[in-house]
């Protein structure tokens, strides 16, 4: 895979983002921060729901494939800074739940894993082979539901 | 649909789906009692049995319409399911790809919500099986049991044979498996 070095320098990047500390936020900007946060949430979520229905049709289609791998990744680089302290639900209507701010490490390592598997899923989306990237994307949907069973709560809008 | 047993959830309505088709087949072709041509009366007869003035056995005109009611609305929450996902997109139901995210997503709100509507029609059921009761008659053991105390001049049950039953519960488990499978050739 010539991708390889790519995402291995993109993990090790990653992981010093996530792992830096965060400053705790207030009024208009931890609404801008949640807003964010929710919209960027949603794109996950449906590029994610797009590429289900690509890789269980018979003929998969490889530029969305790639094009919502891709932008699935971008997101997913950007989350590092959906989380500062200061934007759970004291701030407003969020599906974080406040365990994020309680178990930050624990949090911290599903968020990077999170990432990392976004990495490697587009690595596999890009390289064109279907299969592989069947593959990573059910890791990729594994580290998603990881952290949405313990940190995210059911959120009405 | 955040409580972390969604495996149950689909698994659950599934079986529901097994239950709602055996119970349509042996409403035509079951026992006398259950099929739906002797007890899915008009308005007149729920009348005469408001009057006091029906006599048979099984469900009374009155008691079928909550029959068809739970039916139907079973029948529409099994229906959203199948074609539903989770919010996040990591749980579909089977039919899922039938139609569109929107129509998912959409389906999934209603799912939600129509599971409102059929507590309620619960709540009235357990309500009137506690009403009847009170007054004397029991609703549940003759269901169970089959037996019932039978007024002269009331035609019995004519009860529906073992093998016919069988045959209705494998269709319905067949059916499920390929709606499970996502109905080919259709949503492939």
């Amino acid at each position: 895979m010539r991708n390889v070095p790519i995402v291995i320098a993109s993990v090790v990047a990653l992981t010093a983002i996530t792992t830096a500390a965060t400053a705790k936020v207030s009024g208009p900007q931890a609404a801008q921060v949640m807003h964010q946060r929710h919209e960027g949430m949603e794109s996950i979520g449906k590029a994610f729901k797009a590429l289900r229905r690509e890789f269980d049709s018979s003929s998969p289609f490889d530029p969305t494939v790639r094009s919502s791998a891709a932008q699935i990744a971008g997101l997913a680089r950007k989350s590092s800074g959906w989380f500062p302290a200061g934007t759970g639900p004291e701030a407003g209507k969020t599906g974080a739940k406040p365990e994020i701010w309680k178990t930050p490490q624990d949090f911290a390592a599903k968020l990077s894993a999170f990432q990392k598997a976004s990495l490697v899923f587009n690595a596999a989306a890009a390289s064109g082979d279907i299969n592989a990237a069947k593959a990573r994307y059910a890791d990729l949907g594994g580290t998603c539901k990881a952290c949405h069973d313990k940190y995210r709560a059911e959120m009405h809008h | 649909m955040h409580n972390h047993h969604t495996d149950w959830h689909i698994w659950s309505g599934c079986a529901i789906l097994t239950l709602l088709i055996f119970r349509l087949l042996w409403g035509v072709v079951g026992s006398s009692t259950a099929r739906f041509t002797n007890f899915v009366r008009g308005p007149r007869a729920i009348g005469d049995y408001l009057r006091g003035r029906w006599t048979g056995i099984g469900h009374n005109p009155l008691g079928a319409l909550s029959v068809i009611a739970l039916f139907l609305a079973l029948s529409v929450q099994v229906g959203l399911g199948l074609v539903a996902e989770d919010e996040d997109g990591l749980y579909t139901g089977p039919l899922y790809r039938l139609v569109s995210i929107d129509t998912s997503d959409k389906a999934r709100d209603l799912h939600e919500f129509w599971f409102n509507v059929i507590l309620g029609l619960v709540a009235l059921h357990v309500v009137a099986i506690v009403f009847y009761r009170l007054r004397g008659k029991h609703l549940t053991k003759p269901m169970i049991t089959g037996r019932a105390h039978l007024e002269p001049g009331m035609e019995p049950m004519r009860v529906g044979k073992w093998w016919i039953a069988l045959i209705c519960l494998a269709t319905g488990i067949g059916i499920t498996r390929w709606i499970i499978a996502g109905a080919p050739p259709f949503s492939s």
